[in-house]
Order: C-alpha cells, then sequence, then structure tokens
C-alpha cells in the first residue's frame, strides 16, 4: 500500500513541478491579487482614513485652525469662481466663502464637492462653527471618546481582508490542476492502465490528495509570508502575524480538504479539459464573488450578506480571520471547519460514487 | 481445456442498442502466440478490456486454469500484463520515471524495481532514452515505451492490444521479433491486429471474432489447411453456400451440379489461401464504421 501511495504522490509531484502554467495559477496568481489589492484598498479599508482637502477664501488664518483631523487646508484658488471650477474639477473637497471684510458674524458658505461623504461634510460644518464659537479645536482632538457596549464585529484593515481572501481563492483553484492531470489519465488510456492494475480507485484519490494538500500548505505559508513582507515592502499594512499557529494550520488543512475534494469532483464530472476549466474556473469565480473574496462581506446589504454565508470560500474566510483578525480560540473556528471538512466529506463521497457508477 | 476459458461471455455497453460480445466462448492455451482477428467493432478490445478487469458488468465465466479470473489475479496480482492500443504513459515524465512508476503502483520493491526497469527497457532497446520525456518520443519508441511497462511484472498473461499501431516498418518488425520472443510454455500471450501479415507471422494459433461472437478458432496452420479445402458459392458477392471438399476431384463435380443447378461460375478460389482471405470470407467484404 505504502509503495504504491509512494509511487502516485512522486508521480503527483512529478507531473505538477513541470507544469509551468498550473504552479503559476496556484502561486503567482494569489500572490499577485493580495499584493495589488492590498495597495490598491489599503485607504478603502480604514474608517476615517480619507483626507479631504478644503480651501477658505479670504482666511488663511482660519484654514489653520480647522485643519486636522482628515481635513487638510491647501492654498485658496484666488476667487469664488476659480474655487468653484476647482470643485467641479474634483481637485478640492471643500471651499469656505467667507463675506468680505469677516468679522466672525455673517453668513458663511460652504461649497462642497458632490463626492463627499454627508458625515465628513457634518464634521467639517461642526469644525467651522467651532472655530467660529472662538473654540480652539487643535486642544478640543484630546476629547476621547469611550464605546460602552459590545462593540460592533471587528472589521479586517485591507491587507487583513485580502491576504486570506486571495489565499483562499489560490487554494480552490488546485481544481485545475487536478481535474487536468486526472482527465487526461483519462483520455490517454493511464487511468485504464492502472485499473487493469488493480489500483483502487480510492487509493488514486488518496494519491491526489497528499501532493495537492502539501501545495496548499505551501501556499498558505508563501502567502502570508507575501502579506508579512512584500505588501509593507511596497508601502502596504504589514499582517499581523496569529497568536494561535496550530489554528491557522487547522483552517488552512479544512479549507485544503474542502479545495481538493472540489478538485477531484470536478475532475470525476468534466469529460474534457475545456469542460473542466469552465466548470472549476466559474464555480470558483462565483464562489469568490459571493464569499466575501472579491467584495468583503461587510459591505454587502444584509440579504446578500446572507447569500453569501452559503459559500464555502465564505466559510474558510471566517475561519481565517477568526485566527488572524480576531485572535480567536479553538471554540472560535469550530464552525466554519466543520463545514468545511462536511463539504469535503460529500464531495468526495459524490466523486467516489460518480466514478463507480461509470465504471 | 484451455488455460484461459471464456464461456459464454456476453456485454453490452450502457445506452448501446446492439451487444458487443454475444455468446463468445474461446480457449487460449499456454505457450506461443494466441492472435485475435477481427475487423473494427468486433469486440476485440472488449474482449481484451474484459480479460484486463478494465470493463466489468459481462455475463459467462472467465477461467484462469479453472479458478475465476479475479480470483486468479487476486491471488496474483502481477500477473496479468497489458499493452493498450493507446500511449497510456505520461507525457510529462521521463521514459525512466514512467517505468518507475508502473512498477511501484504494482507493489515492486525498490531493487525489484531497480532490476525490472533495467530488464524491461534493455529488452524493449529503451535504454538510450530512459532520462528523455515519453512525450518527446517519435511514433516508434513510444510503443516500445507502452511495451517495456506492459512486461514490468513479468506477467503470465500478456494481452497486447494492437501493439504496433502507427509505427514504421523497422519498428514493427522489432517489435515482432521482442513479441514472438516473448512465447514460451508458461505464458499465455494474447495479441490483437488488423494486420494479417503480423498475426501470420508470430502467431501460432488464432481466433477470428465478429459482431462478438467467435467464427473461427485454431491452430493457424489447420485453419489455413482447412479453408484450402473449401469451397465457396456466392451470389452477388455474399456468401450462400460453403462446400467441404475431400480431394480435388470433388472440385469438378461440385462444378458440374452447380451448373445443373442453373449457376455459372465467375470465378474460382480453391486451394493454398493465406489468412487476409480467409478472414475477408469470414467477416464478409462490407466496410465496418
Amino acid at each position: 500500500m505504502l509503495r504504491i501511495l509512494t509511487a502516485l504522490w512522486t508521480k503527483e509531484w512529478l507531473a505538477l513541478s513541470r507544469d509551468v502554467h498550473g504552479l503559476a495559477v496556484l502561486f503567482l496568481m494569489p500572490a499577485a491579487f493580495i499584493v495589488v489589492m492590498s495597495l490598491a484598498l489599503s485607504d478603502a479599508f480604514k474608517e476615517g482614513a480619507r483626507v479631504t482637502d478644503f480651501a477658505v477664501l479670504g482666511s488663511p488664518k482660519l484654514a489653520e485652525r480647522l485643519a486636522g483631523e482628515g481635513f487638510r487646508a491647501v492654498p485658496a484658488p484666488a476667487d469664488e469662481r476659480l474655487a468653484r471650477d476647482e470643485l467641479r474639477r474634483g481637485r478640492l473637497g471643500l471651499v469656505v466663502v467667507l463675506p468680505a471684510h469677516y468679522d466672525g458674524t455673517g453668513p458663511v458658505t460652504v461649497l462642497a464637492d458632490p463626492a463627499i461623504d454627508a458625515l465628513q461634510l457634518l464634521a467639517f460644518r461642526e469644525r467651522l462653527l467651532g472655530a467660529a464659537l472662538g473654540i480652539d479645536l487643535k486642544r478640543a482632538t484630546n476629547v476621547s471618546v469611550e464605546v460602552i457596549g459590545s462593540p460592533r464585529p471587528a472589521r479586517p484593515s485591507s491587507v487583513q481582508q485580502n491576504v486570506p481572501a486571495w489565499l483562499i481563492f489560490g487554494m480552490f483553484f488546485v481544481v485545475l490542476p487536478i481535474s487536468a492531470l486526472f482527465i487526461v489519465e483519462r483520455r490517454d488510456g493511464t487511468a485504464a492502465r492502472l485499473r487493469s492494475q488493480q489500483v483502487a480507485f480510492s487509493l488514486l484519490l488518496v494519491g491526489k490528495i497528499g501532493p495537492f494538500f502539501v501545495i496548499n500548505l505551501l501556499q498558505t505559508v508563501l502567502m502570508l509570508a507575501a502579506g508579512l513582507t512584500l505588501v509593507p515592502w511596497l508601502g502596504g499594512e504589514a499582517l499581523s502575524l496569529p497568536a494561535r499557529w496550530d489554528l491557522l494550520a487547522a483552517v488552512a488543512a479544512c479549507t485544503s480538504l474542502a479545495a481538493i475534494a472540489w478538485g477531484l469532483l470536478v475532475a470525476v464530472c468534466a469529460r474534457t479539459l475545456e469542460q473542466a476549466t469552465v466548470i472549476g474556473g466559474v464555480g470558483n469565480i462565483l464562489a469568490a464573488a459571493l464569499g466575501g473574496i472579491m467584495v468583503p462581506r461587510f459591505v454587502m446589504p444584509g440579504a446578500m450578506q446572507a447569500v453569501a454565508s452559503l459559500s464555502p470560500m465564505a466559510w474558510a474566510l471566517d475561519g481565517f480571520h477568526a485566527v488572524l483578525l480576531r485572535q480567536g480560540s479553538g471554540s472560535d473556528i469550530a464552525l466554519p471547519c466543520a463545514k468545511l471538512l462536511a463539504l469535503a466529506a460529500v464531495l468526495f463521497a459524490a466523486a467516489a460514487w460518480l466514478q463507480r457508477r461509470r465504471g | 481445456m484451455g488455460a484461459l476459458s471464456l464461456r459464454d461471455i456476453s456485454f453490452r455497453y450502457a445506452g448501446a442498442s446492439d451487444a458487443a460480445l454475444q455468446g463468445l466462448t474461446l480457449d487460449i492455451p499456454r505457450g506461443g502466440i494466441f492472435g485475435l482477428l477481427g475487423p473494427n467493432g468486433a469486440g476485440k478490445t472488449t474482449l481484451i478490456s474484459l480479460i484486463a478487469g478494465q470493463l466489468r458488468g459481462a455475463s459467462g465465466e472467465m477461467l484462469l486454469d479453472g479458478v475465476p479470473l479475479a480470483e486468479a489475479r487476486r491471488r496474483a496480482p502481477r500477473s496479468l500484463g497489458l499493452v493498450p492500443q493507446e500511449h497510456a504513459f505520461y507525457p510529462m515524465l521521463t521514459c525512466r520515471e514512467n517505468l518507475r512508476f508502473f512498477g511501484g503502483v504494482q507493489g515492486l520493491g525498490a531493487v525489484r524495481l531497480a532490476e525490472r526497469v533495467a530488464a524491461a527497457s534493455a529488452f524493449a532497446r529503451l535504454d538510450a532514452v530512459l532520462e528523455r520525456r515519453a512525450g518527446e518520443l517519435s511514433g516508434g519508441l513510444k510503443r516500445r515505451l507502452n511495451f517495456a511497462i506492459g512486461l514490468l511484472t513479468e506477467p503470465r498473461v500478456l494481452l497486447l492490444d494492437e501493439p504496433t499501431v502507427g509505427v514504421d516498418a523497422q519498428s514493427r518488425a522489432f517489435l515482432l521479433e521482442r513479441i514472438r520472443a516473448l512465447a514460451a510454455p508458461d505464458r499465455i500471450v494474447v495479441y490483437t491486429s488488423h494486420y494479417m501479415e503480423e498475426v501470420q507471422a508470430i502467431c501460432d494459433r488464432v481466433a477470428i471474432i465478429d459482431h462478438g461472437r467467435v467464427l473461427l478458432a485454431g491452430a493457424l496452420a489447420e485453419v489455413l489447411q482447412d479453408s484450402a479445402r473449401s469451397l465457396d458459392l456466392r451470389e452477388d458477392g455474399t456468401l450462400r453456400y460453403q462446400l467441404r471438399l475431400n480431394a480435388p476431384a470433388d472440385l469438378l463435380q461440385a462444378l458440374q451440379a452447380a451448373r445443373a443447378a442453373g449457376c455459372e461460375p465467375v470465378s474460382i478460389a480453391y486451394g493454398e489461401r493465406d489468412l487476409e482471405q480467409l478472414f475477408m470470407r469470414l467477416t464478409d467484404r462490407s466496410l465496418r464504421d
């Protein structure tokens, strides 16, 4: 038995190591997504991180007082017409227009970019009011806010969202090399030859699981390393490491089993390489779009979030976030891991049943 | 009774209207090479696949030395070798890696595996290309690798399903010479081919099958001799009567009787025949898809 498995694993390794395209899909694609998406969305994931440029016509002193907490004073245009022009072009977010000879009284107009967030506009208005009342806004920032009661669930930063998300996406893409080799074996008669040599189908399945499980774990290590080193090196935020590596390994292992089982089912169902690419590739992209890989679930409306929770990629992401984001315990990953393992068992059974039915 | 006895074997592919094999009965003895002939769709590959265990669900009995074949293979899993029609190996692996893999999955240990890889590659003269990737080999070398893989376990039952398809004359001659060298008193070698001259050159016994049935089986020399003593009476190319003649003098008598019945002979074929003539006569001349 061990000899047979060793032969099967060696063959899979050799075949995979010579499949340049397969390796690129498994390693380069998720790494590229991690770097690009972590950097591109770094500000979008920070609440209040956006800085709005503003100008005050006729009072550089007031501009200096209003600056801070997400508002940056920039040199004012020469007159209101030019200011409106700058706003239209999106070069400025807000412009304060004071009446001539302003002495702290009289109507003050704020011109705003239509794209500006309503809360930001309100905050700026409050700052302007405070300045008009003579409140020292620089000292007012010392006021701290304490949230009473349970805080809302932690939201990931860009790198905390994108590293596990694209890692999961990459792990599920083992569907392509698994199904490709399986279909080539069937097409070229090697599968039939192995059957004539009385190699059990269950052994062939185990022969696929071993190498691709190691590939998935390698992906986990390399993608975490990308989040830890490559993203900050390119100017992004570094990924914070988990306190419990064993839990991280458990989540990665469960995700891997589900991904491999999915790959085996596609391999058994698809009759051609084209079918496998369409079923496996499109299936993965849909599961990713639905499961919060491409669009974080917290920005989805409630109904979509409920639908998203049906995606196995969402279960995997829950598990990774429990470890990486919330530094959770075993009980926090139990449910997502159980779901992934149950899915893996169902998919393995379906693949074995279909294969037996086809003879 | 033959060493490999096939008794009343019937098999139908799922969804097919006609059975691929219909009550086929055949005895294949040890020693020599057994040629299995038949036109496209006759059932040769189906029969080979059933014997090799690639297909299941046939009715009838397959016995090896009186023991059900499945049971015999459970007792000695490495006793059967198959050289399929397809290049059934991994193109991205080298010849050596392919040989090691197929030997490994049959449970050969490290030392025995190394010995058998060396022996099989030497037998098929692959030594010079062992480190080359299989996908980069010429057609003849691919056939030889396919052949060598089937020999790794020194099987007592060797099934060769059209092992010379698509190779040049030199490679074919080499493969035929090697296959002939495999004939041994304790080994069953079944060889299927479309090429009559190949079968006539290397086989000791033959069976011609068509539409899933055995049309004729026996020692090649006897089959050819036997067919040389028959006179075929055809109408519009279709065989109507086959007369067995005891002596050449009977030929004249048979022709006179035919004329008396109003039949005018168009051509007469009588005397020494080759396998191709016999094959065409038995399987009819209609094209097969």
